[in-house]
C-alpha cells in the first residue's frame, strides 16, 4: 500500500462529502485520516470547504487516478496530490 | 407566487425539451402528477415496475440521443430505479431520474416509504440533488439535463420532497446552457498522428463512446483515408457498419477470431471512446502486448486507467477523430498486415453448427431476423447467450441501431429497453431479441406496450435454459447443470398464452423451415406488441470464446479449436 496526501476544495453542497467518501470505498482506498473544514477561515457560511485526506492506496492504483477520478466530481472544484509537498516539509 | 413545485417541475421539463416521462406515481411524487395530467407537450407512459421506466428511459434514449427521463415516487420507487441507475453509469446512458420523497419535516425519521435514496445511489449515478427550496427546482432540472448529456454521458438524480412539490412558487425560467467540449491537445494530436503514420499493423479499436457522440461519419472518414482496420465493441456495434471491407468484427470475449487476432498482434491500438473492459482485454498483461497505446476519451479517468496509454487524448470522440483526419497525412505500407488478417477472416469467418438432434439453431433465427428486418430496424437485447448472438449474427449498418446492457450485464433489459426505443422511434420497426430467463424479469412492460399502443416485436430465444450459464456449467463444471434448467420447454410458462394474456400476438416456431414465415407474420403486425417464441436447441454455445481470466491468445474459434496466431505469421 502506498500513501498520498490529497487536498480538496468541494462546494459546500449536502452530499458532496458523501459522494468523496463513497468513491474511496467502492474503488478500494484506504482512509488513514481526513480533516473538513470551510475554505474561508472567517466564520459565515461558506461556499467551499477544503478538505485534506491522506489515503492508502493498493499495489498497482496511482493517485493520479484517483485524482481524475476524484476530480469527475461535480461537487468538486480542485484536487491537487500534496504528497511530494508534505515530503519536502518533513525534510525527507 | 404563480405555481407549485409540481408545476415548476413539469413547467422546467418542458423548457428542456423532455416529451416523454416513463413513470408510475404513488404517493410522494403524486402532487408531479397533477400538473403532468394537463401537459401537452409530455407525453407520459405508465409502466408496470419502476425498473421498466429506468430501461425505457435507457432506450429511449440510446435510440434518439436525448435525455430519457424516468419518475418513480419514494421508498421502493425509487430503489426499484437502482438497477437502471447502475446499468446507465456503466454504459454512459445520458438518463434524468426523478423521484419523490417524503417531506422535508419527516426525512430521516423512517417515514413510510421512506428510503434514502440519493445515498443509495451515490456510486452510480453521475450527480445527484435533493430539492429543499421549491424555488430551485427549474435551475435543477436544466443542471440536470445538462450533466446527464454532457462530458462523459450518464445518470442524474433528482430527489424531490413532498411538500416541496405541494408549496407555492413563482417559475423563473431555467437558463439552458451550451456544454463546453474540452480544447484538444496539439501535441498529443501530433504524436498521435506520427504513430498512425508509421505504424505498420495498427488497428482502430472503437467503443460506445463513438456512438454517444455521433462520430461515426468521422470513424469511417478516416478509416478509409487509411486503410487502417476498425473492430467495434459489444457497446459500438453499427459505429462502423459490418458490410464495410475494413471492418473485423467485434473484439473480445466471444469476439471474431480477426478481430481479437488483429488487437492481439498490433503494433498500434488507436483506442477512441472505449475503456478496455475485461471482456475486451482478456487477462490484461497478455493483452495486445506488442501494441503502442493512442487513447482517446472524454473522461480523463479512463486514460490509462486499464492499460497505460503512450498518447492519451482528453476530447470527445467526434471532434478528436476530425482533428487527427485533419494531421493524419499518410500511413505505412499495410500490405502485410491486410494479408494477415485477410488470411484470418477467410479461415475462422463466424460459424454455428445444427444441434444434432434437430433442434432449431438459435444463430439461424437472429441471423434471418437481421435480413428480413435489416439495418433500419433496432434491435435490443438483454444478456446472455441471444445477446451475444444478437451481437454476431445481427448486422449492423448505423449507429443507436443496437440498444443492450454492456458494462453492467442486466437481465431483462431487453424488453422495456425496446419499449423505450419504440416510443423515441415510432416509424421504426423494434425487435428486442431476448432469452427466456431473461424475458421472465421484466415481461410485464408489454402490458404497458399493448395499452399504449407501442407495438415491439420479441423474439424469446428459448433454450429452456439459463443458457450462458449452463453453457460456462457445460465447459467447466463438467456438465453438472445446478439450477440453470427453467422449464419454459415445458410450457412453464407457456409463452405464446402469456403474450395473448398480456395482450399481444403470440406466435410460436419451432422447426428451420418456419422461421422465415413466422418472422414476416410478426412484421405484419402493428397495431400490437408481438411475441414469438422461437424453440431452439439447449446445447448450442456461443463460439469463438476467450475464457474469462485467460489471455486473448487462448481464444478457442469452437471447441476444440484454437487458432494458432503465430504458426501463420
Amino acid at each position: 500500500m502506498t500513501r498520498h496526501s490529497l487536498s480538496l476544495l468541494l462546494r459546500n453542497e449536502p452530499g458532496a462529502l458523501a459522494r468523496i467518501v463513497v468513491l474511496f470505498s467502492s474503488r478500494g482506498v484506504d482512509v488513514e485520516s481526513l480533516s473538513l473544514g470551510p475554505a474561508e477561515p472567517h466564520g459565515g457560511h461558506s461556499a467551499l470547504s477544503r478538505l485534506d485526506v491522506v489515503v492508502g492506496l493498493q499495489p498497482g492504483r496511482t493517485a493520479a487516478q484517483l485524482v481524475k477520478q476524484l476530480g469527475r466530481i461535480v461537487d468538486v472544484k480542485s484536487v491537487v496530490d500534496r504528497t511530494h509537498d508534505e515530503a519536502l516539509e518533513l525534510g525527507a | 407566487m404563480d405555481t407549485t413545485g409540481a408545476g415548476a417541475l413539469v413547467k422546467a421539463l418542458e423548457d428542456v425539451g423532455c416529451e416523454v416521462i416513463f413513470g408510475m406515481p404513488g404517493g410522494a411524487i403524486l402532487p408531479a402528477y397533477d400538473p403532468l395530467l394537463d401537459s401537452v407537450k409530455i407525453r407520459h407512459v405508465l409502466v408496470r415496475h419502476e425498473q421498466g421506466a429506468g430501461h425505457a428511459a435507457q432506450g429511449y434514449a440510446q435510440a434518439t440521443g436525448r435525455v430519457g427521463v424516468c419518475m418513480a415516487t419514494s421508498g421502493p420507487g425509487a430503489t426499484n430505479l437502482v438497477t437502471p441507475l447502475a446499468d446507465a453509469y456503466m454504459d454512459s446512458v445520458p438518463i434524468v431520474a426523478i423521484t419523490g420523497q417524503v417531506s422535508r419535516g419527516v426525512i430521516g425519521t423512517d417515514a413510510f416509504q421512506e428510503a434514502d435514496i440519493r445515498s443509495i445511489t451515490l456510486p452510480i449515478t453521475k450527480h445527484s440533488y435533493q430539492v429543499h427550496d421549491p424555488a430551485d427546482i427549474p435551475r435543477v432540472i436544466a443542471e440536470a439535463f445538462a450533466l446527464a448529456a454532457s462530458g462523459r454521458p450518464g445518470p442524474v438524480l433528482v430527489d424531490l420532497p413532498k411538500d416541496v412539490l405541494a408549496a407555492a412558487t413563482t417559475y423563473t425560467p431555467p437558463k439552458l446552457t451550451t456544454p463546453s467540449r474540452p480544447v484538444l491537445p496539439p501535441v498529443q494530436l501530433r504524436n498521435a498522428a506520427q504513430l498512425i503514420g508509421s505504424s505498420k499493423r495498427p488497428v482502430f479499436y472503437v467503443g460506445g463512446g463513438v456512438i454517444r457522440s455521433g462520430a461515426a461519419q468521422e470513424l469511417r472518414e478516416l478509416a478509409e483515408r487509411t486503410g487502417i482496420p476498425v473492430v467495434t465493441t459489444l457497446m459500438a456495434r453499427g459505429a462502423f457498419p459490418d458490410s464495410h471491407r475494413l471492418h473485423l468484427g467485434m473484439p473480445g470475449m466471444h469476439g471474431t477470431v480477426p478481430a481479437v487476432a488483429a488487437l492481439q498482434r498490433a503494433d498500434l491500438l488507436i483506442a477512441v471512446g472505449t475503456r478496455f473492459d475485461d471482456r475486451v482485454t482478456g487477462s490484461l498483461p497478455d493483452f495486445a502486448p506488442h501494441a503502442a497505446v493512442v487513447h482517446a476519451d472524454i473522461d480523463p479517468a479512463e486514460i490509462s486507467k486499464n492499460r497505460k496509454a503512450d498518447v492519451g487524448i482528453v476530447g470527445d470522440c467526434r471532434d478528436v477523430l476530425a482533428a487527427l483526419s485533419a494531421v493524419v497525412t499518410g500511413t505505412a505500407d499495410l500490405t502485410e498486415w491486410w494479408h494477415y488478417l485477410g488470411g484470418l477472416r477467410a479461415t475462422y469467418p463466424l460459424g454455428y453448427d445444427w444441434p444434432p438432434d434437430g433442434a432449431l439453431a438459435p444463430q439461424y433465427v437472429v441471423e434471418r431476423l437481421s435480413t428480413l428486418a435489416g439495418p433500419e430496424a433496432i434491435y435490443t437485447a438483454g444478456v446472455g447467450q441471444h445477446q451475444m448472438w444478437a451481437a454476431q449474427y445481427v448486422k449492423y449498418e448505423r449507429p443507436g441501431s443496437f440498444i443492450n446492457s454492456g458494462g453492467a450485464g442486466t437481465m431483462g433489459f431487453a424488453v422495456p429497453a425496446a419499449m423505450g426505443a419504440q416510443t423515441g422511434a415510432p416509424d421504426r420497426t423494434v425487435w428486442a431479441i431476448d432469452g427466456d430467463g431473461c424475458f421472465q424479469m421484466t415481461n410485464q412492460e408489454l402490458a404497458t406496450c399493448a395499452a399504449e399502443g407501442i407495438p415491439i416485436k420479441v423474439a424469446i430465444i428459448n433454450n429452456g435454459n439459463l443458457g450462458m450459464v449452463r453453457q460456462w456449467q457445460t465447459l467447466f463444471y463438467d456438465g453438472r447443470y445446478s439450477n440453470t434448467g427453467l422449464g419454459t420447454h415445458q410450457r412453464h410458462p407457456d409463452f405464446v398464452k402469456l403474450a395473448d394474456a398480456l395482450g399481444c400476438v403470440g406466435l410460436r416456431c419451432t422447426t428451420q423451415s418456419e422461421v422465415d414465415g413466422t418472422i414476416l407474420e410478426a412484421m405484419e403486425v402493428r397495431d400490437r406488441p408481438v411475441v414469438v417464441d422461437f424453440v431452439v436447441g439447449q446445447d448450442a454455445q456461443v463460439w469463438p470464446m476467450v475464457a474469462a481470466g485467460t489471455g486473448n491468445d487462448e481464444i478457442m474459434a469452437a471447441r476444440g479449436i484454437r487458432p494458432l496466431f503465430d504458426e501463420e505469421e
